[in-house]
């Protein structure tokens, strides 16, 4: 059996090279037959297309997609380097 | 010399589904800031369709827009396509050099380009070893020089640095130590040191912090989207830095 850290990055690499995603930075966590996926993206059909390639990646795991959305707030307070 | 107020964001990563989104945020710009500032991956893929999407974002803002691009935009090999796009639309694009632009009453000098990584002092790649190694920190290198002719040659009041990677450790905090050499490098901090400048501002850190010095003293800020969680962060510069 290929051990999970080796399907983690393997996950993680899909992730970061595959054309529909792109995404650096998600964490991938691999607990039994569990797939964890966090992190922050810029809109709620990125977070779906992590989540299809990463069970492409790794079919035999259950995906669970807990990757947020950034909110933009408007801008707020000022800073002043003085 | 009146104070200058700089709106600032990075790591926006347009694409189609989120088209005009992000353009409603900048209503109003013009009564919060001065001049607008993006530090890089403005798209997630680094397409050509992406980049006139941005391009379209961003077009006709009633505020002086600068940008540098970032490891995304860069992805696909058409970061210069990407540029041309974004130039049409009346955003200024550095590529490793600087400008010179009037706001109001300040004359603002800003230097920058995407910059690059190796990692900080004492922890950090050499230019020994194997070719790929060598051409990796001479990359950074050669960009940390670049950064430093063009801050050298400007004459302004106020001068910005505008980068995509980091050039301190301190900015961030929160991302895994391992990837810090993938997240910048203190030569650029190193060559804005020496040539000086007002303010630091970077990006590509999602996970970081937004506060960070370098050893010499200049403000660096890390204003990706999802650091400062808002449309753009904006930092008042000047004799007693009020707006």
């Amino acid at each position: 059996m290929e051990a999970p850290q080796y399907v983690a990055a393997r996950v993680q690499a899909a992730l970061a090279e595959d054309g529909r995603t792109h995404e650096l930075g998600i964490r991938v966590d691999i607990r039994g037959d569990q797939l964890f996926l966090r992190g922050q993206v810029s809109g709620a059909e990125q977070r779906e297309r992590l989540g299809l390639v990463a069970h492409e990646a790794a079919p035999d795991l259950r995906v669970h997609n807990e990757i947020m959305v950034v909110e933009v707030a408007d801008a707020g307070e000022d800073e002043h380097l003085d | 010399m009146t104070e200058l107020r700089i709106a600032a964001v990075g790591d926006i990563h347009l694409g189609e589904d989120v088209r005009g989104q992000y353009r409603k945020h900048l209503e109003g710009i013009e009564e919060r800031a001065d001049v607008f500032m993006l530090t890089g991956d403005l798209t997630r893929h680094g397409t050509l369709e992406e980049g006139r999407l941005v391009a379209e974002e961003l077009r006709g803002l009633p505020v002086p827009t600068i940008a540098v691009l970032g490891n995304h935009d860069y992805h696909s090999d058409l970061q210069y396509e990407i540029a041309a796009a974004l130039r049409d639309a009346g955003v200024i694009v550095l590529h490793d050099d600087g400008v010179v632009i009037q706001c109001g009453e300040v004359k603002l000098g800003v230097a920058g380009g995407k910059g690059f990584g190796g990692g900080y002092a004492g922890k950090c790649a050499s230019e020994f070893g194997e070719r790929e190694i060598k051409n990796f920190v001479a990359h950074t290198r050669y960009i940390a020089e670049a950064w430093k002719v063009a801050l050298k040659e400007m004459t302004a009041d106020l001068k910005v640095v505008l980068s995509h990677y980091s050039p301190v450790k301190e900015t961030l905090e929160g991302e895994p130590h391992e990837i810090y050499p993938f997240l910048g490098s203190y030569l650029l901090a190193e060559a804005v040191d020496t040539a000086g400048a007002d303010l630091i501002l970077h990006g590509h850190a999602h996970k970081g912090s937004e506060k960070g010095m370098t050893p010499g003293g200049i403000r660096v800020r890390n204003v990706a989207l999802p650091v400062i969680g808002r449309a753009y962060a904006v930092y008042c510069l000047g004799e007693n830095g009020h707006c």
